[in-house]
C-alpha cells in the first residue's frame, strides 16, 4: 500500500473513531440513553399514602431512581407507587400481586401486617420477582433484605437517653403502644433490658394503647394519676404528639420525656420544652436505600447484605431548625416555618 | 520615568503573544499534573478498594520528596550550564518523562491485592513527583526571566494564569470521565485510558516552552573550574545549595511575597471543603442534589469570574502598580469572605452564589501578580548576590504553596471535627456546629486576607526601584561585557 493512500485510511479511521465518541459525549449531554438500555421498574407498596412519612419515602424512593439512571446509561429506573391510601395489608397483598401480573422488575413494601403479607411476598419472588422490605419487615418471608431500624437497639436508646435526664435515678414508664405490634414488642424489651441497668431507675408499665393521639394521652393521664412521682417517660412512639392536646396541659420540664419519631406536627413539644428529645427517622430514606440496593442486586449482580440498620436521629432543642430543614428537604410540607431559620 | 506608563522599555522586553502563548501552554500541563492525582485517586479507593486511610498516605508521602527535590532542581537548573539553556532542556525532558510515567502508573494490572497497589501507585507516585519537578522548576523559573520589564512580567503571568484555568476547569469532570459506563467497563479502566490520554497531551504540549522560547540568560559554559574529586565535588554543591537556600530564605521582599500567598492561598483552601458542607447541611437542609447543584453553580461562576479578574488585574496593576493591584484584589476577597456571613440563608438558598465572584478576584490576582513580583525579586538578588537564581525562587515558593495546601487540606477535616459535625445527623446538626462552621468559613479567609494584605503592604519593589535595579544590572552587566572584551 503507498503512502498516501496509508495516511488516508489512518486519517478516516480516526475520524470514525472520533465520530462515534461524539456522539457517546453527545448522547450522555442530552440524557440520551442507547438503544438496548434496560428498564427496571421497580413497585414501591408503602402502607398508606396518606401518612406523610410515606410520601416522604416516594421522594426518596423517585430521587435515587432519577441519580441511578444518570450514572449508568444502561439502566433507566422507573418507580411504580402502588400504596394504598389508607393501611389495608390486603389491599397491599392486591397490589403486590398485580404488579407481579404486570411484569415489575422488584417490589418494596413496608407491610402493615407481616402475617398477610408473607404469602404475597413470597408468592412474587416465586415467580422471579426479588422483594424488599422497609421500615416494616416481614422477616418469615422470602424478601432477600430489610431497611429498617434495629427495634431492641431503639428502645434501649430511649431509656440511655432517659436516664442521662434523670441522672439514673427516678420513677419511669415506659408507652408501648400497640401491644400486638412486633416491633414495638421488640423495642419495650430492649428499653427494660436498658432499665435494668441502673440501680436508682424504677419502671413502671410498659403501657399499650389504640395507636391514636386521644387514646396514648388518656393513656398518660391515667398512668401519671395512677404514679404521682412519676419522673419520665419513655415512649417507643411519639403518638401523644400527633395532636396539640399536650401543650396547653403540660408544663415544660415536669416530667422529661424521650419518644421515638420527631415528626414536623410534633417539633412544637420539643421548642416548648415539653418533650427533651425525639429520635427521629430518616423516613426518606426508606425509599432512598432499597432503591439502590434493588439496582445494586439485580443491575450490578452485587451480593447484598439482607439487614440494612437504619440509624436514628437525635432531635433536640439545639439542632430543632437543622432538622426541620432536613425533614423539609425530605419533602415534608407542613414543617412549621419558624424553624427553618433557626 | 520617561517610558510611556505600562509598555516595555525596550522592544527586546517585549513578548510577542505567541511567546506568551508558548508560556501558558506549560501553565496548563503544570495544573493539569499538580491536580489530576488528586482528582483520579477516588478511583484508588472506589475502583480498586484501597483503604482511604492508604490513599491519603500516597498522597501525603511524596510531598515530603517534593519538600527536598523541589529546591534541589531549583539548584541545579539555576547552575546549569548547557548550550541549549538552563531551563529549556529540563522542560523538554521533564515533559516527556512525566507524561509517560503519569501514563505507566495508572495502568495496574488486575487481581491483585491492596498493599500491591499501594506500592505499586506509592513508587510510580514518587518517580512521577520527581520528573514533575524536573519539568515545573525550570518551567516556573524560564517565566521569571522571560522578560525584565516592570509590567511585561505581569501580563506573561496574567495569560500563564489565565491559561492555567483551563486545567482546573477539566479537573472536576475526571471523576465522570473515567466512572462513565458508555466509555468505560469500570473506572479503573477509565482511569488508565485517561492516563494515557492526559500523558500524551503533558508530553506534547509540555515540550511546546522549550520549543518556542528562549531563555534571557544563558550563561556560557565555565571550561576553567578546576578537576575534582566525586565527593569533593558533591560536598562543594551541597555547600554551595545550602548557602544559597540560606540566602534565598534571607531575601526579606522574597518572604513578603511567601507570606501573603501562604496566607491568601491557603486560607482559603483550609475553609474550601466547609462551603461545600454548608451548602449541602445548612443551606439545602440535607439536601444533597439541591446542595450539589448549588456548588456547581457557585463553581462555575467562580471559574468566570477568575478569568475576568486575571485580565482586570493585569490592566489595573499597569496603573495602579503591582503591590498597590494585590492588596486591592485581595481586599475584595475578604469583602466577599465576610459577605458569606449574611448570604448563608436557608430561607433563601440562592443567596449562597453571591460571594462567589468576589471571592475569585484575590486568587486571580495572586499567582498572576505574585509570579511578575518574584521575578522583580531575582533582579534585586541578582544585584545583592551577582547570581540568577531564578530556580531556588521559584521552587521555594511553589514548595511553599504545595506544603500549605498539604496542611490546609490535613487541617480541614480536624477544623470540621471540631466545629462538631457529624455527618450521620445530615441536615440535622446542631445550632451550634452550624455557628461554628459558618465562624470558620468566613473568619479564617478573612483573617488570612487581611495579613496577606499585612505582609505585602511593605514591598519595597515599586515600578521605580525595579527600574533602577535594572539600570544598575544593566551597567553591570555593559562593565562585565567590556571586561571580557578587553580580556
Amino acid at each position: 500500500m503507498n503512502k498516501p493512500k496509508l495516511i488516508r485510511y489512518i486519517a478516516f479511521a480516526g475520524m470514525a473513531v472520533l465520530a462515534l465518541a461524539c456522539q457517546d459525549i453527545t448522547d450522555e449531554l442530552v440524557g440520551k440513553k442507547p438503544d438496548d438500555a434496560q428498564t427496571i421498574h421497580i413497585t414501591v407498596v408503602a402502607k398508606s399514602a396518606s401518612n406523610p412519612v410515606f410520601q416522604s419515602a416516594r421522594i426518596g424512593a423517585e430521587a435515587a431512581a432519577e441519580d441511578l439512571s444518570e450514572k449508568y446509561s444502561k439502566i433507566d429506573v422507573q418507580i411504580d407507587w402502588r400504596t394504598p391510601k389508607e393501611e389495608d395489608p390486603r389491599e397491599q397483598a392486591d397490589r403486590i400481586l398485580n404488579a407481579v401480573e404486570d411484569g415489575t422488575d422488584a417490589i418494596m413494601v413496608s407491610c402493615s401486617d407481616d402475617s398477610t403479607l408473607t404469602a404475597a411476598i413470597n408468592q412474587a419472588v416465586a415467580r422471579g420477582v426479588p422483594v424488599m422490605t422497609f421500615d416494616s419487615d416481614a422477616a418469615g418471608s422470602n424478601r432477600f433484605a430489610f431497611y429498617g431500624p434495629n427495634d431492641a437497639e431503639t428502645g434501649e436508646r430511649v431509656v440511655h437517653e432517659l436516664a442521662a435526664l434523670l441522672n439514673g435515678a427516678g420513677q419511669i414508664a415506659i408507652l408501648g403502644g400497640n401491644k400486638n405490634a412486633p416491633n414495638l414488642q421488640k423495642r419495650v424489651e430492649g428499653a427494660l433490658q436498658a432499665a435494668a441497668k441502673y440501680p436508682g431507675i424504677e419502671v413502671v408499665g410498659p403501657f399499650y394503647h389504640v395507636e391514636t393521639a386521644e387514646a396514648a394521652i388518656s393513656e398518660m393521664k391515667r398512668v401519671q394519676n395512677q404514679y404521682p412521682d412519676l419522673k419520665g417517660w419513655a415512649m417507643m412512639g411519639g403518638w401523644p404528639f400527633f395532636s396539640e392536646t399536650l401543650l396547653d396541659e403540660m408544663s415544660p420540664g415536669k416530667l422529661r420525656i424521650v419518644a421515638v419519631d420527631a415528626l414536623p406536627v410534633q417539633l412544637v413539644y420539643i421548642d416548648r420544652g415539653i418533650v427533651d428529645v425525639f429520635l427521629g427517622q430518616p423516613t426518606y430514606r426508606w425509599g432512598e436505600i432499597p432503591v439502590q440496593t434493588i439496582v445494586k442486586k439485580l443491575h450490578l449482580g452485587e451480593e447484598v447484605p439482607e439487614f440494612y440498620q437504619m440509624k436514628l436521629i437525635r432531635v433536640w432543642k439545639d439542632n430543632l431548625g437543622g432538622w426541620a430543614r432536613q425533614l423539609r428537604a425530605w419533602g415534608y410540607s407542613d414543617v412549621p416555618v419558624e424553624y427553618l431559620s433557626r | 520615568m520617561s517610558e510611556q506608563k505600562g509598555l516595555p522599555n525596550t522592544p527586546k522586553d517585549r513578548l510577542s503573544m505567541g511567546q506568551k502563548f508558548a508560556y501558558g501552554l506549560g501553565s496548563i500541563v503544570n495544573n493539569l499534573l499538580g491536580g489530576a492525582i488528586g482528582f483520579m485517586s477516588i478511583v484508588l479507593n472506589v475502583g480498586l478498594g484501597i483503604n482511604p486511610a492508604l490513599v491519603g498516605t500516597l498522597q501525603a508521602i511524596p510531598r515530603f520528596t517534593d519538600a527536598l527535590t523541589d529546591p534541589v532542581m531549583g539548584y541545579i537548573s539555576d547552575k546549569t550550564r548547557s548550550r541549549f539553556g538552563r531551563r529549556r532542556p529540563y522542560i523538554f525532558v521533564g515533559a516527556i518523562g512525566v507524561g509517560v510515567v503519569f501514563a505507566l502508573m495508572w495502568q495496574l494490572p488486575p487481581g491483585n491485592s491492596e498493599m500491591f497497589y499501594f506500592w505499586f501507585f506509592l513508587v510510580g507516585s514518587i518517580i512521577f513527583y520527581m520528573l514533575y519537578t524536573v519539568f515545573a522548576t525550570p518551567w516556573v523559573a524560564l517565566g521569571y526571566e522571560l522578560t525584565s520589564d516592570y509590567h511585561e512580567r505581569t501580563r506573561l503571568m496574567g495569560v500563564m494564569n489565565f491559561m492555567g484555568q483551563f486545567a482546573w476547569i477539566t479537573l472536576p469532570w475526571f471523576y465522570a470521565i473515567m466512572e462513565n459506563d458508555r466509555l468505560f467497563s469500570d473506572s479503573v479502566e477509565g482511569a488508565r485510558t485517561l492516563a494515557i490520554i492526559i500523558g500524551i497531551f503533558v508530553a506534547v504540549v509540555g515540550i511546546m516552552p522549550a520549543i518556542f522560547l528562549k531563555e534571557r540568560y544563558v550563561p556560557t559554559e565555565d571550561g576553567g573550574e578546576e578537576k575534582v574529586s566525586l565527593m569533593e565535588g558533591l560536598r562543594t554543591n551541597v555547600s554551595l545549595f545550602a548557602k544559597g537556600l540560606v540566602t534565598t530564605l534571607k531575601q526579606r521582599e522574597f518572604l513578603k511575597l511567601c507570606a501573603g500567598t501562604f496566607f491568601l492561598f491557603n486560607g482559603i483552601m483550609l475553609v474550601g471543603a466547609f462551603s461545600s458542607y454548608i451548602t449541602i447541611f445548612y443551606v439545602s437542609g440535607g439536601d444533597t442534589d439541591m446542595g450539589a447543584k448549588y456548588m456547581g453553580i457557585f463553581g462555575t461562576i467562580n471559574t468566570a469570574a477568575t478569568l475576568v479578574a486575571i485580565v482586570v488585574v493585569t490592566w489595573l496593576s499597569s496603573r495602579l502598580g503591582k503591590r498597590l493591584t494585590f492588596i486591592l484584589a485581595t481586599f475584595v476577597t475578604l469583602l466577599g469572605s465576610l459577605l458569606k456571613w449574611f448570604c448563608y440563608d436557608p430561607m433563601v438558598p440562592w443567596k449562597v452564589l453571591l460571594p462567589a465572584p468576589l471571592m475569585a478576584v484575590g486568587m486571580g490576582a495572586l499567582f498572576t501578580l505574585m509570579g511578575s513580583m518574584v521575578a522583580d525579586v531575582c533582579d534585586m538578588d541578582e544585584l545583592e548576590t551577582g547570581e540568577r537564581r531564578e530556580g531556588m525562587f521559584g521552587s521555594i515558593y511553589w514548595w511553599m504553596v504545595k506544603l500549605g495546601m498539604a496542611l490546609a487540606f490535613g487541617l480541614s477535616g480536624y477544623l470540621l471535627n471540631a466545629t462538631g459535625f457529624d455527618v450521620e445527623m445530615g441536615g440535622a446538626q446542631t445550632a451550634t456546629t452550624f455557628f461554628w462552621m459558618r465562624i470558620v468559613d468566613v473568619v479564617i479567609p478573612a483573617i488570612a486576607a487581611a495579613l496577606a494584605i499585612w505582609a505585602v503592604a511593605n514591598f519595597r519593589i515599586t515600578e521605580e526601584k525595579s527600574a533602577e535595579i535594572r539600570e544598575k544590572l544593566d551597567e553591570r552587566r555593559l562593565q562585565a561585557a567590556a571586561e571580557s572584551v578587553a580580556l
